[in-house]
């Protein structure tokens, strides 16, 4: 299943510490990510795992290295244009391309589902407000939840919620979507609704980064899983080879916990 | 027995009710102009404290470009001047009595810009009461403005990161996300600072604006009796402050309700 396109983020020697150097919570990590892949990333909590993934849309300030997406170091503060001249990195521009999930949702509490969804497309992007409308309605009936457009987001269950805020991130029709943990916050009961989302994204062709516990999901829908501890990549591979072959001792001690 | 109040002298006070109409109007008015001079300052002011307006910022960055952390540039890089303005501003205002700023203002700022003298709604003489509302609103931004700020960073901080990972900007993640929020939340504080301001716009008599308190001592001129006249100004600050305040306590119950469904 695996379709390696072309190359949409490239990491490169991505750090980021703290405290001049004393805590290193990423440290030197380069990872490519390819159109199609869907790439769980696994690891004990603390391994920096969630860090990674904010960093790619520099919700974390990283302090060393380069992130290339579509081509471009967001990492820098001016990058060159076409022409080759100097400019100012657009990272608004960059980040609705980058559809991001939160484990807890935020979704905007004083709007409805519908506003929620609407906003972004309609003041980022110009689009007409009839038309991100009926995008919005046609998203969420993807998701079964068109009864629920005009409630508000403190009426609906958590797994409503996070499958609002996934629909909400594809609004703005990202070419990779970020997942922080997208089912820690629910009730056992409710995962499923939310991965099986998930599973019909990626197999839609989605390109995704999953920071995750599910080791289901990252086995069965994964093409890639990497494996964090102490703001490293230690192990990185197929599902078979990562669960059925792993390598590491730190990635056998931490599977035989969670299987 | 002998008491500090004669009632006989309430209809000679009562002859002057015109006065205390009049002065009911000005501390309403002034209260009022305070209150929206003050939020429009204390947005300012507050936008300013959060912004991230650091002209040094080259001086902490490494030859790739990523910031350092520790060390006199990462001090220097961080530096803000109109955080540390706005800062210095509030924690004046704050520290120093509300009378200092009112003669300060009307003797000092406004002795070098002339007013014209003319009044308005036949009573209310303009070049007294315009540097009243200026001092008080001056004096009430300060206080706004911690409430604004505060309020601002009482919102979940996950919000402003759903609203950046969207695409919006600085300026659309605040105007939709944050202030709506912000605004909710600080609306009781708001309007608790109103009930303040009608309080406090009493030391504005000090420099002739004509407000209750200046009745009172318009009848104290004439009557020589201060007392009584006191006791209803006493009255009239409390039919204005008490029900506002549980107006204010009704819509705070109502909000909290609405939190919890």
């Amino acid at each position: 299943m695996a379709t390696n396109g072309n190359t949409l983020i490239q990491v490169k020697h991505l750090k980021k510490y703290y405290n001049r150097g004393a805590i290193k919570a990423l440290d030197d990590i380069s990872v490519d990510v390819h159109q199609g892949d869907v790439i769980a990333v696994i690891g004990p909590s603390g391994s920096g795992k969630s860090t990674f993934l904010r960093s790619l849309n520099l919700l974390e300030q990283p302090t060393g290295g380069s992130i290339f997406f579509d081509g471009v170091d967001i990492t820098k503060k001016k990058v060159p244009d076409a022409s080759g001249r100097m400019v100012k990195m657009n990272l608004d521009l960059h980040r609705q391309k980058m559809g991001m999930v939160f484990q807890h949702f935020n979704l905007f509490p004083h709007m409805t589902i519908l506003h929620n969804m609407t906003l972004a497309p309609v003041q980022v992007k110009g689009m007409n407000e009839a038309v991100a409308e009926k995008k919005a309605r046609e998203l969420l009936s993807r998701v079964g939840l068109e009864d629920r457009a005009n409630a508000y987001p403190i009426q609906l269950s958590g797994g409503q919620k996070q499958r609002v805020a996934i629909v909400r991130a594809l609004m703005m029709e990202p070419e990779v979507m970020l997942f922080d943990e997208p089912t820690s916050a629910l009730d056992p009961e409710m995962v499923g609704e939310v991965l099986e989302v998930m599973k019909e994204l990626a197999h839609q062709g989605m390109t995704m980064v999953c920071v995750t516990h599910e080791m289901g999901f990252a086995r069965e829908v994964g093409n890639r899983v990497l494996f964090m501890a102490d703001g490293k990549v230690l192990e990185e591979g197929t599902p078979e080879e990562i669960f059925e072959r792993p390598q590491n001792p730190r990635l056998k001690d931490f599977l035989s916990q969670v299987l | 027995m002998d008491s500090f109040v004669k009632i006989s002298n309430f209809p000679m006070v009562f002859e002057y009710k015109q006065l205390f109409i009049q002065g009911l109007l000005v501390t309403v008015l002034l209260s009022i102009l305070t209150v929206v001079i003050g939020f429009v300052l204390a947005l300012i002011l507050a936008l300013m404290r959060l912004s991230n307006f650091r002209p040094f910022s080259f001086l902490g960055l490494n030859e790739e470009g990523f910031e350092v952390d520790g060390g006199w540039r990462s001090v220097v890089s961080r530096f803000n001047p109109l955080s540390l303005l706005a800062t210095a501003y509030v924690e004046i205002l704050r520290s120093t009595p509300v009378i200092v700023q009112v003669f300060i203002v009307y003797y000092g700022v406004f002795s070098l810009i002339h007013l014209p003298s003319f009044t308005f709604f036949g009573f209310i003489k303009f070049d007294r009461f315009f540097p009243g509302v200026v001092a008080m609103g001056m004096n009430s931004g300060a206080y706004l403005c911690e409430i604004i700020r505060s309020g601002i960073q009482s919102v979940d901080g996950g919000q402003t990161e759903a609203a950046r990972s969207l695409g919006l900007s600085q300026a659309q993640n605040l105007r939709f996300i944050v202030l709506p929020q912000a605004i909710k939340n600080i609306l009781p504080a708001i309007a608790n600072e109103f009930v303040v301001i009608i309080k406090e716009s009493s030391i504005t008599f000090t420099i002739g604006v004509q407000d209750i308190m200046s009745a009172v001592n318009a009848v104290k001129g004439a009557t020589f009796i201060l007392v009584e006249p006191l006791l209803v100004a006493t009255a009239i600050y409390f039919c204005l402050c008490f029900p506002t305040s549980k107006i204010i306590a009704y819509f705070e119950r109502r909000m909290s309700r609405g939190d919890k469904r």
